[in-house]
């Protein structure tokens, strides 16, 4: 029965040319989308290496100075009498208003000074990630996009080290000029994937001495996947603005057993710290402050929507992904069971006349639910490869960057099974009133 | 063989009550060919669905094969449906989506037999009606009265004691009504089946062992005419 059941499924498909592309085009269509879209998500928010702890991370990017004044506001009563204005009382209001801000990435010292040894970061990470140099090989020029960090830096990400070692305290006190490169500058660079320990890579004018090669990972967000990484050492510290103000951002994992919450706390408290009577200090602000002092998440999506509070940035950002998800997944699905209904309708007297030769009410629901989920499994191929597709189209015109989509298995059951149980239901709850007809009165409808 | 008391049916909405059938006593004997005339919407395709099971009385009782039945939505009932009764439509109710032999096949897959078997009394039924070399077609490739031998070979192919007709000639030429004719009388007179037969033509009437009327619900005449 269940075999027969199959094989009138395939033959509804089949002869049902409109109606099985319209749905098949909806589920594919869908589920391809919808695996493009999670495996952005999944490449730019997973936790896969180098980003395995990026829930513990706290980032700072920007040391921000703020000029509070506040304004006294003085407030009348009055009243008329007698046609003329009495004066009663005078109060006075005071309320803190913000009258100048300056906000720039931070200054080296400043950041070791007051973001290492707190209480609850387990590591930090400080680097300048705008060490871009053009260097011509063999009359090619091609772009390192090297980040000046530290030894933490691979301690708070865990980039796989193919081959050598990382940048060393050693490295970091005697300023070397070493270097630890990933796959795609070893393979610009020189020509290969691999062996490239110990070989000179000259850039900025220096030549440094390859220590170490990790991965490329290409992510859009560039302190995940330089292209190199060099001891900020090496940086002229003169070079900096201002006491408060250089080219370096700071990245805090937070210790087990502590939250990120607490993590922001100690970052606020020590950013009260700062003194702010510095001489360099000559816009007369009085307060100072880190940005933005939030998770990964959050920061990336005030990269995206900002909003002062990074919180909220990923608050909007997170109700516009959800909402996505959901539309991508409600639309299609309203518009099957919609098909559905009228295609299980239009196969009124077909149930009649099972009915009425010995079909009992679970025969019919069993029929139909054969057919979606036949229906549902071929869509389900079919937008597992249009994803397939997709995504190396992506990859291959490098159209989101450096960002390389992986396709995720697991979404992908995830997504299938789901639109299965849509394809299920969709087709239950019309197959169910169906069979619920009278006999005679679905052979009456056309 | 089946044995109706007192059934009535009435359809009704909020503002009209109409009387389909109207206090009904009717006795087939087995073996019997009745058939059931009258005018349009007198009721008789109501008292030939009540007789398959396929329509609820509102009031009234019913006995097939000596059994009495009650709840018309019941396994039990769809198991004695396919077991018992066989249906001929006028409009031949055949699945377009399904080949001749898989329609021919259908009341077979809701019983406990192999597929080698359903193919094996599939192909003997269409034997039986002539439509053997049409066994790979698809309704939609055939005549009306093809179709209609198509749809005799579904009702007879599980041997049921009992076949209901509604108008079987009703969308046929004479001469395919003729044909399709013949063979319901052949399985009347070969097999022993009961045929209860709903008509319009006097010609196909006469054919039948006894003919009852119907008018405006109740039954006016009898006649036998075997």
């Amino acid at each position: 029965m269940f075999l027969n059941y199959i094989k009138l499924a395939w033959r509804v498909l089949a002869r049902r040319k409109f109606f099985t592309f319209i749905t098949l085009f909806g589920i594919s269509f869908t589920l391809g989308i919808l695996m493009v879209f999670l495996s952005f998500l999944q490449s730019e928010l997973g936790t896969s290496a180098p980003m395995k702890h990026k829930d513990d991370f706290v980032w700072i990017s920007q040391v921000q100075l703020i000029r509070n004044v506040i304004d006294t506001i003085p407030v009348v009563d009055s009243m008329m009498q007698n046609g003329a204005m009495v004066f009663d009382t005078v109060s006075y209001d005071y309320k803190e208003r913000s009258s100048g801000q300056s906000n720039s990435e931070i200054n080296c010292q400043l950041a070791e000074k007051y973001l290492i040894g707190l209480p609850s970061a387990e590591y930090v990470t400080i680097f300048n990630s705008s060490y871009t140099n053009d260097v011509f090989v063999n009359g090619v020029k091609i772009t390192i996009n090297a980040l000046m960090g530290d030894p933490n830096y691979w301690k708070v990400f865990n980039h796989k080290i193919l081959e050598g070692r990382t940048i060393d305290q050693d490295d970091m006190d005697n300023a070397a000029q070493v270097i630890v490169i990933s796959t795609k500058t070893a393979r610009e660079y020189f020509g290969v994937t691999s062996g490239v320990l110990d070989r000179e890579l000259k850039m900025d004018g220096k030549t440094f001495k390859v220590i170490g090669l990790y991965p490329d990972n290409s992510k859009i967000v560039d302190i995940i996947s330089p292209d190199a990484v060099v001891p900020y050492t090496i940086y002229n510290m003169e070079n900096q603005d201002s006491y408060y103000f250089g080219g370096f951002g700071a990245m805090l994992k937070k210790r087990d057993g502590a939250t990120t919450q607490k993590l922001k706390e100690e970052i606020y408290h020590a950013a009260s710290t700062i003194p702010i009577d510095h001489p360099d200090n000559n816009w007369e602000m009085n307060e100072v402050n880190f940005k933005p002092a939030a998770t990964y998440n959050e920061a990336y999506a005030q990269g995206i929507y900002y909003e002062d509070k990074a919180e909220d940035s990923h608050q909007i950002m997170s109700f516009i992904v959800y909402g996505l998800l959901l539309f991508f997944i409600l639309l299609p699905t309203l518009n099957l069971i919609n098909l559905n209904v009228s295609r299980i309708m239009d196969r009124s007297s077909e149930i009649g006349v099972r009915k009425a030769f010995g079909a009992h009410q679970g025969n019919i629901v069993v029929q139909f639910i054969v057919e979606n989920i036949l229906q549902t499994f071929i869509g389900g191929l079919l937008g597992l490869i249009l994803a397939f597709l997709l995504i190396s189209l992506i990859n291959s015109g490098g159209l989101l960057g450096d960002a390389i989509l992986k396709l995720n298995t697991k979404f992908f059951i995830y997504s299938f099974f789901g639109t299965l149980l849509f394809g299920i239901l969709s087709g239950f709850i019309p197959a169910l009133k169906m069979s619920r007809l009278q006999i005679v009165n679905a052979l009456k409808r056309k | 063989m089946i044995k109706l008391k007192n059934i009535s049916k009435v359809y009704r909405t909020k503002t009209i009550e109409t009387t389909a059938l109207n206090d009904i006593d009717l006795h087939v004997a087995k073996g019997e060919f009745l058939s059931i005339m009258g005018p349009s919407g007198c009721g008789k395709s109501t008292l030939l669905n009540i007789m398959g099971l396929l329509d609820e009385p509102s009031n009234g009782s019913i006995v097939v094969d000596g059994q009495s039945i009650t709840k018309y939505a019941s396994k039990a009932t769809a198991k004695f449906r396919n077991e018992k009764l066989g249906f001929i439509f006028q409009s031949f109710h055949l699945i377009s989506d399904l080949s001749v032999i898989d329609n021919v096949e259908l009341p077979l897959l809701y019983r406990k037999i192999s597929g080698k078997e359903r193919r094996r009394l599939a192909a003997e039924a269409l034997e039986s009606v002539g439509l053997i070399n049409r066994k790979g077609h698809f309704p939609n490739q055939l005549s009306g009265g093809q179709k209609q031998r198509v749809a005799i070979a579904r009702a007879i192919v599980g041997k049921p004691a009992i076949i209901l007709a509604d108008e079987p000639t009703g969308n046929l030429d004479s001469v395919m009504g003729d044909e399709v004719m013949a063979i319901l009388t052949r399985l009347n007179e070969d097999l022993g089946t009961t045929i209860v037969m709903v008509t319009h033509d006097e010609r196909m009437a006469k054919k039948t062992h006894r003919l009852i009327r119907l008018y405006d619900g109740s039954q006016v005449a009898t006649a036998s005419l075997a």
